[in-house]
This record gives structure tokens, sequence and C-alpha cells, in this order.
């Protein structure tokens, strides 16, 4: 259930570089399509019929978002209840509240638009969790190391 | 095991209510609001509604199909009506779409006030089914055109008629709401134009319908300007029809009156010069402008479609940063009453609210960010409770984050206020309000057409997403369902 969890916490991680990679695609395809001609108003962004380039960042990045990546993060945490390993439930329940958050910024940056580029720089939060949560799980305690040191063997010299 | 039940238990118990029935009733969709009035009158047996009761039957349910125009009046204007599904030529490009007669939009429908107007709606193609909506008109509910509430979706094949009274002048339009998001964008609508019984002599009378078909916007079916070659002087009325799920910023070279909001004259329109208009998704305004000396006018609708009015070329203009503001244009009246309307809002019988939010959730199994309305999401929406003749009072707010064009079907509202400042000028009245996000609008009608009608953001993306009320009148019922054989999907 170890390699599980990991995994689940690795693919949140992925999950925010294609999440960045994807709202970067939509942008720059749009600017452009509006470079050649395409003009964006409500009508058009609300028409499901708009296909400008990289339209399809955009709505991946919303859908994957609001679904995808909270629900790893759901999982994630259900996975740390048989992962029997310590702080795998904190780290989750971090690594989901991160995620929470991260969609709150989200949902109110269309209403307060400064709020865009906390989201922005908070997604390096999330990655940053769910990467940290995937790296340390199953890895020896940091007490072990404080263990004594296994003796040198000794070399004589004749 | 246990803290797994704990964390999954809510979400699918959340997931599990939000799956709809295969079949259910408009009538069980929802949360019942009295808005402070008497409640229980679903059943039929109120009071104030008399003419709902006969022989002594309190509890007799009227159906939304007896709900007519008058059957022995006959019709003043006949339109038939084909709907199909079929490419369209938008300019250079063919893209998939709907229409009405081999066209789209559809044949503009005229008619004068007072008339009959009587559609036969044939579906040759449209899989899906098809309906037809009045949008505006506040026609009896049997012919009100919502598929699942007040008619089956009419079937590839099958036919529908129907009747009603043009009993306002106004500009108006029509459209399928049936699958409405899918087969509105694709162009299954046309305009619909009532003219006065004694209208205004030498007026030039133009319709624009704006449509986004595919990205590419058009004017009447065609990308680009729509040319209306006049003599200098001569007096132009051009009805703009919204029918895109945006609102249409509307500007011009040329000063302009607005005459007309939603099929309503505007009292003592004064000229505009310098200010945008905003026409919300759904919406209609009427612009009364006099072609000029020497040279012709520009009204852009939006950034890249124009009507050109005069003759030569017109110059260009950028998109002025002030905004005509309805609340206070035009004169007020003293119509019927002290307060200038024909009903008195400030002693309502029925108070709603209609808050607009946004949050995560299930909607029919489905997860994501969705509209809420007072908090709830579809299908726990309300349903507004209304006797005939209440004067109801509705305070929609709006804090999602997004403007969603509100629509009342069946009904003009007045606007009372926005964030808690009175209209002064003239009454505003709408079918179609744009509610920005953050703002705050009090309306008022009085529940004078019985039935059940649709209370919905006319982003049709929205509505489809399940931002969708309704009113409900007391001792009325439909016997059509949501969904069920006819897979009639109204949104």
């Amino acid at each position: 259930m170890k390699v599980v969890y990991r995994v689940i916490a690795y693919l949140i991680a992925l999950a925010v570089v294609v999440q960045a990679a994807s709202v970067a695609l939509g942008f720059f395809g749009l600017t452009s399509w509006i470079e050649n001609g395409g003009t964006l108003d409500k009508a058009a962004v609300e028409s499901e019929t708009t296909q400008f380039t990289g339209v399809g960042g955009l709505e991946f990045h919303g859908m994957s978002g609001t679904t995808i990546i909270p629900a790893l993060g759901l999982l994630l945490v259900i996975c740390s209840f048989f992962a029997r390993s310590k702080g795998a439930i904190t780290w989750s329940l971090i690594v989901l509240g991160c995620i929470v958050a991260q969609v709150a910024l989200g949902i109110f940056a269309h209403v307060v638009y400064l709020l865009g580029a906390v989201h922005g720089i908070f997604a390096f939060g999330v990655l940053g969790a769910a990467a940290w949560a995937g790296f340390r799980i199953g890895r020896p305690a940091h007490a072990r190391v404080d263990a004594p040191m296994p003796t040198p063997p000794q070399v004589k010299v004749s | 095991m246990l803290a797994t039940a704990a964390v999954l238990a809510p979400v699918i118990w959340l997931w599990a209510g939000s799956l709809m029935p295969s079949a259910y009733s408009v009538m069980d969709m929802g949360r019942p609001d009295y808005g402070g009035g008497p409640a229980g009158q679903a059943d039929g047996s109120g009071h104030g509604s008399g003419m709902q009761h006969t022989g002594g039957h309190m509890h007799r349910m009227r159906s939304v199909t007896a709900l007519v125009a008058d059957p022995q009046q006959k019709a003043d204007v006949r339109v038939d009506l084909v709907a199909r599904r079929q490419d369209l030529r938008i300019g250079d490009r063919t893209v998939r779409g709907y229409t009405l007669n081999k066209m789209s939009p559809g044949p503009m429908i005229t008619a004068v006030q007072g008339q009959l107007i009587e559609v036969h709606l044939h579906n040759a193609s449209v899989t899906d089914g098809v309906t037809l909506h009045w949008h505006g008109l506040d026609v009896p509910n049997a012919e009100d055109g919502v598929a699942g509430v007040t008619q089956d979706a009419v079937a590839v094949g099958h036919d529908f008629v129907y009747r009603f009274v043009a009993d306002h002048a106004g500009t108006f339009w029509y459209h399928s709401h049936q699958v409405s998001h899918t087969q509105v964008i694709g162009g299954l609508l046309g305009a619909l134009v009532v003219k006065p019984k004694a209208p205004a002599a030498d007026v030039r009378d133009v319709t624009a319908v704006a449509h986004l078909y595919s990205g590419i916007h058009t004017i009447n079916g065609r990308p680009g300007d729509l040319a209306v070659p006049a003599v200098p002087g001569q007096q132009v009325r051009l009805r703009v029809i919204n029918t895109d799920n945006g609102q249409l910023q509307v500007w011009s070279t040329l000063p302009y009156r607005v005459s007309a909001i939603d099929g309503r004259d505007v009292r003592g329109p004064t000229p505009i010069t310098g200010r945008v208009l905003t026409v919300p998704a759904g919406g209609r305004a009427d612009l009364s402008l006099v072609a000029p000396a020497g040279g012709a006018g520009r009204i852009r609708l939006g950034t890249s479609t124009s009507v050109v009015i005069g003759e030569g070329t017109a110059p260009t203009v950028q998109q002025p940063t002030t905004a005509v503001d309805l609340l206070h244009y035009g004169s007020p009246t003293a119509t019927t009453s002290a307060s200038g309307l024909p009903f008195d809002p400030s002693r309502p019988d029925r108070q709603f609210r209609y808050d607009i939010g946004r949050r995560p959730g299930f909607v029919n199994g489905r997860p994501g960010l969705f509209w809420s309305i007072n908090g709830y999401l579809f299908p726990d929406v309300p349903m507004f409770m209304v006797r005939e003749g209440d004067v109801v009072r509705m305070t929609i707010s709006n804090h999602s984050g997004d403007v969603h064009p509100m629509h009342l079907h069946g009904h003009h509202a007045v606007v009372l206020s926005r964030n808690g400042v009175a209209a002064t000028g003239s009454p505003w009245w709408i079918d179609s309000l744009n509610v920005s996000d953050g703002e705050t609008y009090v309306i008022a009608f009085r529940a004078d057409n019985p039935g059940i009608w649709m209370d919905h953001c006319h982003n049709l993306k929205h509505s489809a997403q399940g931002m969708i009320g309704h009113l409900m009148y007391a001792g009325i019922s439909t016997p059509f369902m949501i969904k069920g054989a006819n897979d009639n999907q109204p949104e």
C-alpha cells in the first residue's frame, strides 16, 4: 500500500505540472488565435462551438483541477489509512488541504482577480506537498540516521 | 476501514443524492418556496383564483395543456416551420447546425398587435426532438414550448401547433427549448416582430439578429456589416436581438435613443452619445436613429459586426468605456398607480430570493463546480409558488463570479432597484436581465399568467448545468415528464 500511496502522491505532483502546461497552452493558443483574426467576447467564451487554438488546454485545466486532482487527493487520504507509515495520514491531509485551498483560490480568482496570482504561486505548494508525501513514505525515519555507524574493517599494515 | 468509510460516505451520499431518475416531473423538481405567502396550494385548493375551481371540485387541478388561446379565434398570421439538422454556410465556412425552413436564423415572423399567430412546426430531421419557445412573449402556458414542462419534444416526423395572441407590440424571438444549449447555439431560432396597430410613418424598420455560429459572429446569419441604405434624415428603428449566451455590447457613431427593451417601450428616451448599451443574452433593444447627412453611421454589435446606416463608408468607433444605465434612463410614468406601475410593488403578496452562487458538488452524478441557487445545487432548485393575481417581489443576488442573464418565462417584471439604488427612469420592464457578479436586483411582477414557468439563466450552458428554477401557480399541473420516453431535455 505504501507503493500505491507513493504513486498517487507522485501522480498529484505530476498533475500540477500538467495543470501549468495546460493553462499556458490555452492562453498562448488564445493569443495566437486572436493575432490571426479571431475575436473573443462573452458570447464566444460561452459558446461550445468556439474552437480557438489551445481551448482544450483551458477546458482540461478547469476539469482536472475541480475533479481529477481532488479525487486523487481523496484517494491519497484513503490510502494513508492502510499505508501503516508514520506521518502518512498527516501528509495526505496536508496535500488534500492544499488541493482544497487551491480549488477555492481558482474559484474566488474569478471574483478577485489578484487571487489568480496566489493561485499560480500556491500551485508550487501543492506540488511540493505531494512530492514530499510521495518521497518520504516508506523511507527510514530521520532518527535511524543517528544509529551507530558500523566499525570499519581493520587493516593491518605490515 | 472506519476512517475510509468516514471519508467516502459523505461523497457517495452526495453523489447518489444528485442522481436523477429516468423520468421526473418539474412539479417534483426542487424545494417549494412560498415567499411568505400561503402554503400548500399545489393541490389547487387555494383561494384567490376562483376561475381554477368549478362545480365544487376544490381540489381539481388544471393541466397546462388547458392553458391555451381562445380556440374559437381564427389565426391572423399562419406560419409553417420545418426544423432540420443541416449544415450551414456562414461566410466562406460550412458549419454544423440547425435550420427552420432551410435557413438560420429561421424566417422572421411579423404580426400586428392583437393578431393571433399560429405556427405549425414540423420536425424533419432533428433527432433529439425540437420545440419552439416564444422568448419574451407572455403566451398561454401550453404554448410556451418547454420540453417536458408544457409539451413533449416534437420527434422526427411529428408536428406541433402553437397559437397565441401577440398582445404587445415589440421585438421578440423564438428558439428551441429542447436540448436548448445545443440547438440554440446551432441556430434553431428566429426573430418575431409585433408591429403596433398604428406604426409611426416614415420609419425604416430593421431587425438585426446577432448570433455566433461556430466562432463566427453574424447579423441575420451573415458575418460582417449589415448595410441599411438610407437617405439623410431617414429615421431608422433598429431591433437588436441577442441570441447568444453572453451579453452583447452595442455602440454607435450616431446618437441613438433606446426606444424599447425586451418588447416594452421606454418612456421619454433621450439621445445617447459615447455610451455603450449592454443587451443581455436573450434580451432585445430597439434603437431609434437618424441616417446622417453625407456618409454613413456605424452601429457596432460587438467587435465583429456592425449595422451601417446611410450611404458610403462609415467611420470606425472604439467601444466607449461608459455604459448606458437603464436604471435611470427615460422618464418615469404615472400610469395606473402612484408608483407609476400597474400594481403596487411595495405591498407584495410573495417575496422570493434568487441567490446565485457557485460551489463544488455533484449534478446528476457528475462532479464539478456548479451554480447554486439559494445555496443548493440542481435539482434542489427553488419552486416559486404563487397564486394568480399575486404581486411578487424577487431579489436576485449574484455572488458566483460570473454574469447571469436571468430569464423568466411568461411574464414581464419591472426593475425596482439595483444594489439598493432605486430605479428613477422609465419603468424598466424586462424578461431577460443581466445580473453581473456582485449585483443585487429587486424586480417585481404580477402573477397574471397561470402555468408552470421556467425562471433560468439564459446562458444556456449554465441552465444545462442546473441553473434553472421555476414559477408554479397554485392549481396547475403538467402531465409531461422531463426525460422519460420522449427524452425531454428542456435545457
